[in-house]
């Protein structure tokens, strides 16, 4: 295998086996622990949601929890028992009255209708890119909170909505995870990936060479719909229920610093920050309801939990401010083409080094020429 | 692309002008480019070549006359529709992708114009290896040297294919020994497929050495146009650049043939 395969094995196979190291773990856990684990899985596929549109277009949308929270309303409504929905939500719209989706056809749903919303939102606003994104995106956030948690025809308003079937285990939460890195990782493999993926980089550049900016941010926003839909449904399934204030500014906020964290432009970044975040998070918001840690009991003050994680959050982002992967992929360092990693060969003559990238000069070669020959014996590709 | 209007011409620009903020920066300018053909565009600062470079590949808009690509009017087109048309730029600073590699950059270039993935290594590979930076493809494009980053940028340009290639300042920065090798790219591009070249350069003499013919801009306005002879005699071109003092100074603009 070469080198670049391996390196594109790694990008797909690290997110992959934290997602299930996370479910090893949760699969010993007590019940009530297994469900912070779940949440934690399902967090972190939001969070590989946001990467989608944000990581890979460069700009900020404070509305991606709008599809997760369609998603998770769409997914709840549609697999309570239709003589439920008929007691606790009277004014439903007679669509949502019937029929009872399966498990599956609820999750299938669900990120169907977050792209379809991200589809019409995307339109209006995916010319707009640094502060106006920002604004407008948080103005959809803004919108449909609104009409969630007003509009009874479409749903349970401000009330919760309750005896939703609790159908995701760890074993769906994390399968759900994963589908989620694999079709991010396929998407970056993509040719309008990579072309986004310039424009973020330069968008004049890019125009000038072709690319159709609004487009292609236009197809990350509709498939990071599409995933937050769908862990939404995740989340309505794990918990058994939903309020709209779940799914507002608190997931919002949360999931981007959890983003940002862990590297916004690497899918690893995302799934390590989101992971070890959602797992920060959920310990920090359970002591404050009294933990017990190697055998010492305490209870955080409430609010202190979210005290201490924006902090953490900030300290983080001080000592890395490109994230704790540094924006990297997984493994990436290590299996790219540094001088220093690699069985060396100095100079153009194919001579058999020492390993020093400085250039030993024993071929007369300057050490700059010599880092640059170094660098393409170690390149694999033609 | 059809020919048929504008004589045949590949690009022709008529009465093109641009103004910023009522500030003309073109004056209804007029320059046309055949198939095979490399066009200099010099003139001092703030002739308005760039803005000229600009117009033809739609980042500036023009208040009025008519730009056609191949008979067909583009100046309503965006610069990307443009690009998908066959008009090709680099950009002042060469304005690479700078956290992918050198590889990935030039890749993209095909690869934006609908080149498969397969197609476009193959052609990045060549024009890597052509200019002599298949060593550093893999490096991050913002740690190449300036001088490797604007041939990258050439490169990035040159691999879609273009009818129509326009480069603004490519040489800028370039150390002597290595301008052989851009013209030499340059010359890949007009011979292999035949585009239209136009080149913007403070090096006169590497524009001169280098274009069919060439087109004087100042001051928004077409000063003198015709070979690279004409403009080395034509005493205005002189006075454009260094005021009246370079009209006493003939050799300023004096060079050994290419």
């Amino acid at each position: 295998m070469t080198r670049s395969r391996l390196r594109l094995a790694a990008e797909l196979l690290g997110p992959l086996a934290l997602v299930g190291v996370v479910a090893l773990v949760a699969a010993h856990l007590s019940t009530s622990d297994q469900t912070d684990a779940i949440n934690v899985l399902v967090t972190a596929t939001i969070v590989v949601g946001l990467y989608v549109f944000i990581g890979n277009s460069g700009v900020i949308s404070f509305g991606q929890i709008s599809f997760a929270a369609v998603g998770a309303f769409a997914a709840g409504i549609y697999t309570t028992p239709v003589s439920t929905r008929q007691t606790t939500m009277p004014d439903l719209f007679g669509f949502l009255g019937r029929p009872v989706l399966t498990n599956l056809e609820s999750l299938l749903l669900a990120a169907g209708l977050g792209a379809l919303f991200a589809l019409l939102v995307g339109l209006a606003l995916m010319r707009l890119s640094g502060l106006a994104a920002g604004i407008a995106t948080f103005a959809v956030l803004e919108i449909t909170y609104n009409i969630l948690a007003n509009w009874e025809k479409i749903g349970p308003g401000p009330t919760t909505l309750a005896s939703v079937p609790v159908t995701t285990g760890v074993g769906q939460a994390t399968i759900g995870c994963a589908v989620a890195v694999v079709v991010a990782f396929a998407y970056q493999r993509s040719r309008s990936c990579r072309l986004l993926r310039a424009s973020r980089a330069d968008a004049l550049a890019a125009r000038g060479i072709g690319v159709s900016i609004v487009r292609h941010r236009l197809g990350a926003f509709v498939l990071s719909g599409a995933i937050c839909g769908f862990a939404g449904a995740l989340y309505v399934h794990s918990l058994g229920s939903i309020n709209v204030t779940e799914v507002y500014l608190a997931l919002t906020f949360s999931t981007l610093a959890m983003l940002v964290v862990g590297g916004s432009q690497s899918l690893w970044g995302a799934t390590l920050g989101g992971i070890l975040l959602g797992i920060l998070s959920s310990f920090l918001t359970n002591a404050e309801n009294g933990t017990t840690v190697f055998g010492l009991s305490f209870t955080l003050p409430n609010g202190l939990s979210s005290i201490i994680f924006a902090i953490l959050f900030v300290g983080a982002l001080m000592l890395f401010p490109r994230g704790l992967t540094r924006n990297r992929e997984f493994l990436a360092k290590a299996l790219g083409e540094r001088p220093a990693r690699v069985g060396v060969v100095l100079g153009s003559g194919g001579k058999p080094g020492d390993g020093s990238v400085t250039g030993d000069g024993s071929d007369g070669t300057p050490a700059a020429a010599t880092t640059a020959h170094v660098t393409a014996v170690a390149d694999p590709e033609p | 692309m059809s020919e048929g209007a504008d004589d045949g011409h590949l690009l022709a620009c008529q009465e093109v002008t641009v103004a910023f903020a009522g500030l003309r920066a073109l004056s209804a300018v007029s320059v046309t480019l055949d198939r095979a053909e490399i066009v200099g565009l010099i003139g001092p600062n703030g002739a308005g070549k760039t803005t000229l470079v600009n117009a033809m590949s739609g980042f500036a808009p023009i208040d009025h006359g008519s730009i056609r690509l191949g008979g067909t009017e583009i100046s309503t087109l965006s610069p990307e529709r443009r690009a998908h048309r066959g008009l090709a730029r680099t950009f002042q600073h060469g304005r690479l992708f700078g956290d992918l590699s050198a590889r990935e950059n030039v890749e993209l270039g095909a690869i934006a114009v609908g080149c498969s993935a397969r197609e476009a290594r193959r052609r990045t590979h060549a024009l890597l290896e052509e200019i002599g930076l298949l060593a550093l493809a893999a490096s991050p494009a913002s740690e190449l040297s300036h001088g490797d980053q604007q041939r990258v940028s050439v490169a990035r340009a040159v691999v879609a294919e273009p009818s129509v290639l326009l480069l603004d300042e490519p040489a800028a920065g370039l150390p002597a020994e290595s301008l052989g090798e851009l013209a030499s790219l340059v010359e890949h591009a007009r011979s292999v497929r035949g585009a239209g070249i136009i080149v913007i350069d403070h090096n006169v003499e590497f524009v001169l050495g280098l274009s069919d013919r060439v087109v004087v801009l100042d001051h928004g306005e077409v000063l003198t146009e015709g070979t690279p002879s004409h403009v080395r005699s034509h005493a205005g071109v002189a006075a454009a650049y260094f005021g009246t003092i370079g009209t006493d100074d003939p050799g300023a603009l004096t060079v050994q043939a290419p």
